[in-house]
């Protein structure tokens, strides 16, 4: 074959000839799948339940930005009304008259400081744990992260159990079914119908006529891919909000359809009926999807198994009476170690008016034990996270959920930096509260408009 | 057909394949079983425990009145039950810690979902996530491998030729194949109540019968509808068409039917439910205001009662009845709003159990989840008796503020130390069997439905069987 004279058949050389060899079978492939109606009805489900899961992300997105909305608008509503009780000689609420506005504390306790987990237009590609979380948060001097009105939407269990289609699950379950779906039968069907021998003698090697045939199918499915998340992009407006979403979409959809069309390219180079191959690849995705990320979840939960959050229970309880029945001079000395500011303050030397301020200063120090503890349970679920991320090399798909999740910002970390923020807003409001009532402030209409302004959310990104 | 049952078996057993296989998968079941047994052990370990140290906080309550334990309150631990090893249900999304306080009604939290990334969307190794969604395939790939491999070996051929009836094979075929499934489930069952043992009673074991009911049912329907499309139609196409009922009957329509149903019957959001609750809170007695109406109301009501001019002379703790006054308001308003949502996902449920009529998958969940206890019936059922506890203990503490022999304004006055003990732990009560059947029922229906569904079509569509 080296002295063959390539000219005669139109081909400089053999390389040239292979080339277009594989091109032809990439082209004709097409031809292959339009005649195939189950292939074709497979990749109408596959771009259906894209769709539906895209829409799902961008229906998540609305009813969260509505909820927003409104919470924000009755808040300002609030303030508005809040503000107008300072016109009056004694700053009160009606009806309720042992309300002194004009003191630190109970002017904080009336400022309405909602906190939000405003979600990202790319939750539209990967719902993630947004569903386990709240995503709003009236904030006060007493809030700690994990108190109860923390929790999630109100929603059926049994609906949060089974799951709801979002794009990622689309792309990260159903993405290789449609590939095993598309490229059972390729060479199988070739070799059980006996052609496979003729095919060897028209082309000069196999794994050409392989590859481009699994070639076409990764183009196309790639292609089908980018249309979707071209298509989720439009419905919450991704590009308007950053680009590197888009990108990080387009990346990580390719290496996740690489990781798959090689492992099902290799299983069908070295299988040969189509019931083996099939049954290899079933076998495969079922391992990789269904049964390593289980294992991997059912050993985390031996080794670590769900808080009940005792510690915490214990910090705003029982530590918290054993706290406050510490002796005074022990806890003065607490308080001037946290806030340095409020020795040179007109009332810490004056035992006899200081009684308020040490009283409600109390509660800072309640809320560093609080931090203690919770530092415990986060330690914990750090140790959990660990255990998932070491999973990642054999435990792919966690790996790709995870960095979906990651883009969507519906990952366990942006709910984390998001209580981490409401914990800043906290430390905020009592580092106020115990500078004013120290410094015997009286709260006016303008201090009442600054508090806003200090507890802001806006505040967070210069922090 | 029992000679093709026979030789069936024997060709399972002489496979190598096959045989390794089955081995690799009951090993696979058999961890399953193990890690679920530890899981659950585990975790009922860390409950048992947070239970205990909450009730001795609770027993040695000190400086405190009676009232003020009612704020100071106390946490239920969702108890685990033995069988959520066998299946999980909704126990991981759930949460786990319930505080039961005065004036408040409070939600469920901290689900163990929430305290790490995510892992697994299917949920844990548990021994129904291999029953329901690998087992299942496993049968499909033999069931259709009993059918196709007489087709083209053209053995079927010869045996119609011997006079064996369609029917018979595919009935033998189906039979067979259902067997070996019977077989892989009830070991898993044998080892798993093996490793239970000290938990067994009658009530397990007919839970336990039924779950395996439901299996074997829907083994059934989905060997037989193998066995009818690898008869009827040719090879490639039977294999992908159940693999594609198998995709949409596991992963397509649980997803699509459980959100079309939430959307029939929409849940309130958080927001709205609060604020409609507020609102109507608003409108009754205010416990902690003196100053409200309503308070005055029952003041008047109160001395007119004990023939008396003012508070102080009457010889009970009128803060005592005020408190629990509010408690009663306050009751009726969780009645309405927390049963309204009780009665919406119940709607919910009813709704997506009719849809096994599409999907039997869909039957068999429920009933996997409902006989393991582990289904969202089970977590109201919880819930409700949490509320009724909460509103025991914080009606037997208001009654001890008003009745204990302090007077009214006297917040200092603190009950007797055995009081707080006197005071009963919350105690779990087991969900009746009849009461899970009555609930139940539908999905078991749809079940035999299908299976006599199915039942027909081996008998009467497979009388002219191609036997190419």
């Amino acid at each position: 074959m080296d002295n063959f004279d390539w000219s005669a058949t139109g081909f400089r050389n053999k390389k040239d000839a292979h080339t277009m060899k594989g091109l032809t079978i990439f082209l004709y492939e097409w031809k292959h799948f339009v005649r195939s109606p189950f292939k074709i009805v497979a990749t109408v489900l596959f771009v259906f339940a894209g769709m539906y899961g895209l829409h799902n992300g961008e229906k998540l997105y609305q009813e969260q930005m509505g909820v927003i909305a409104t919470i924000s608008e009755k808040s300002q509503e609030q303030i508005n009304k809040h503000t107008l009780f300072f016109d009056q000689e004694n700053p009160s609420p009606e009806n309720r008259p042992w309300v002194n506005l004009s003191m630190p504390d109970w002017a904080i306790w009336y400022t309405r400081t909602y906190h939000f987990k405003t979600p990202s237009p790319a939750i539209v590609y990967s719902i993630g744990q947004a569903e386990q979380y709240g995503f709003y948060k009236r904030v006060n001097y007493m809030s700690s992260p994990y108190d109860t009105d923390m929790t999630k939407e109100i929603a059926n269990p049994e609906r949060l159990q089974t799951g709801t289609i979002d794009f990622a699950f689309a792309l990260i379950f159903l993405l290789p079914l449609l590939l095993i779906i598309l490229l059972y039968n390729l060479k199988s069907m070739e070799h059980e119908q006996g052609f496979l021998p003729l095919i060897e003698v028209q082309i000069a090697t196999k794994n050409i006529w392989l590859m481009s045939k699994v070639l076409f199918y990764f183009v196309f499915i790639y292609l089908v891919i980018v249309g979707l998340l071209f298509y989720g992009a439009l419905l919450t407006d991704v590009f308007a909000s950053s680009g590197s979403i888009f990108g990080e979409m387009l990346f990580y959809s390719l290496l996740y359809l690489v990781f798959w069309t090689i492992i099902f390219f290799l299983l069908i180079r070295k299988g040969s009926g189509i019931m083996e191959n099939t049954l290899k690849m079933v076998g495969i995705w079922l391992i990789a999807t269904f049964i390593i990320p289980a294992a991997v979840h059912q050993w985390i939960s031996i080794e670590k198994p769900a808080n009940l959050m005792t510690d915490f229970i214990d910090a705003s309880r029982d530590k918290k009476e054993a706290l406050y029945d510490e002796d005074d001079s022990v806890l003065k000395a607490r308080l001037s170690a946290l806030f340095p500011e409020i020795e040179n303050s007109a009332l810490f030397m004056d035992n006899s008016r200081n009684k308020h301020a040490f009283q409600e200063s109390k509660l800072a120090l309640l809320n560093e034990l609080k931090k203690e503890n919770i530092a415990l349970i986060e330690a914990e679920n750090t140790m959990k996270n660990t255990m998932v991320q070491n999973s990642y090399p054999f435990n792919l798909i966690s790996f790709f959920q995870n960095r979906f999740n990651k883009v969507a910002k519906t990952h366990y970390n942006d709910y984390q930096n998001y209580r981490n923020e409401i914990q800043y807003l906290v430390d905020i409001q009592l580092e106020t509260m115990v500078v004013d009532l120290w410094n015997d402030t009286k709260v006016d209409k303008e201090r009442f408009t600054e508090y806003h302004e200090i507890f802001s959310s806006k505040n967070l990104n210069q922090n | 057909m029992w000679k093709i049952i026979k030789n069936e078996g024997k060709s399972l057993i002489r496979s190598k394949v096959l045989l390794g296989l089955s081995i690799i998968f009951f090993l696979i079941l058999l961890c399953s079983v193990l890690l679920g047994k530890l899981q659950s052990d585990k975790q009922m370990q860390r409950s048992n425990l947070a239970k205990k140290q909450l009730r001795n906080q609770w027993e040695n309550i000190e400086g405190m009145n009676a009232h003020g334990a009612a704020h100071y309150g106390t946490y239920i631990f969702k108890p685990s039950n033995f069988l959520n090893g066998l299946d999980e249900g909704v126990n991981s999304v759930t949460g786990n810690v319930l505080r039961v306080e005065g004036h408040v009604q409070n939600e469920i939290v901290y689900a163990e979902a929430s305290q790490m990334q995510a892992v697994s969307k299917f949920g844990k190794l548990k021994s129904a996530l291999l029953l329901q969604y690998v087992l299942p395939l496993l049968l499909i790939f033999l069931a259709f491998h009993s059918i196709s491999s007489e087709k083209q070996s053209g053995r079927l051929k010869l045996l119609m030729l011997q006079g064996t009836e369609p029917s018979a094979l595919v009935w033998g075929k189906t039979v067979s194949v259902w067997l070996y499934g019977m077989a892989l489930l009830t070991l898993t069952l044998i080892f798993y109540a093996l490793f239970n043992l000290n938990n067994i009673d009658t009530e397990i074991i007919n839970r336990t019968l039924f779950f395996y009911l439901s299996y074997t049912l829907y083994y059934f329907i989905l060997i037989g509808l193998t066995v009818l499309f690898a008869a009827r139609a040719n090879a490639n196409l039977a294999l992908t068409s159940m693999l594609g009922i198998w995709i949409i009957w596991t992963v397509f329509l649980p997803n699509i039917l459980m959100s079309s149903v939430t959307n029939w019957h929409q849940l309130p959001s958080r927001n709205q439910f609060k604020e409609a609750m507020k609102e109507e809170r608003s409108q009754g007695i205010d416990g902690h205001n003196p100053y409200d109406e309503r308070v005055l109301e029952l003041e008047n009501q109160v001395l007119a009662e004990y023939g008396v001019d003012s508070l102080s002379q009457l010889p009970i703790n009128f803060d005592g009845l005020r408190m629990q006054a509010d408690e009663e308001f306050g009751n009726q308003v969780w009645n309405k709003h927390f049963g309204g949502l009780r009665s919406i996902l119940s709607q919910q449920k009813t709704s997506y159990q009719l849809a096994g009529i599409l999907n039997p998958f869909i039957s068999l969940q429920n009933a996997s989840m409902g006989f393991a206890a582990s289904d969202n019936f089970h977590h109201q059922e919880f819930l409700v008796q949490v509320e009724h506890y909460r509103r025991t203990l914080i009606k037997a503490l208001n009654d001890e503020h008003a009745f204990g022999g302090s007077k009214t304004g006297d917040w200092d006055w603190e009950p007797d130390k055995d009081f707080y003990k006197s005071v009963p732990d919350f105690k779990y009560q087991n969900t009746a069997l009849d009461n899970i059947l009555k609930n139940h029922l539908p999905d078991i229906m749809v079940l035999i439905g299908w299976t006599i569904l199915i039942g027909l079509l081996l008998v009467f569509a497979t009388k002219k069987m191609p036997i190419l």
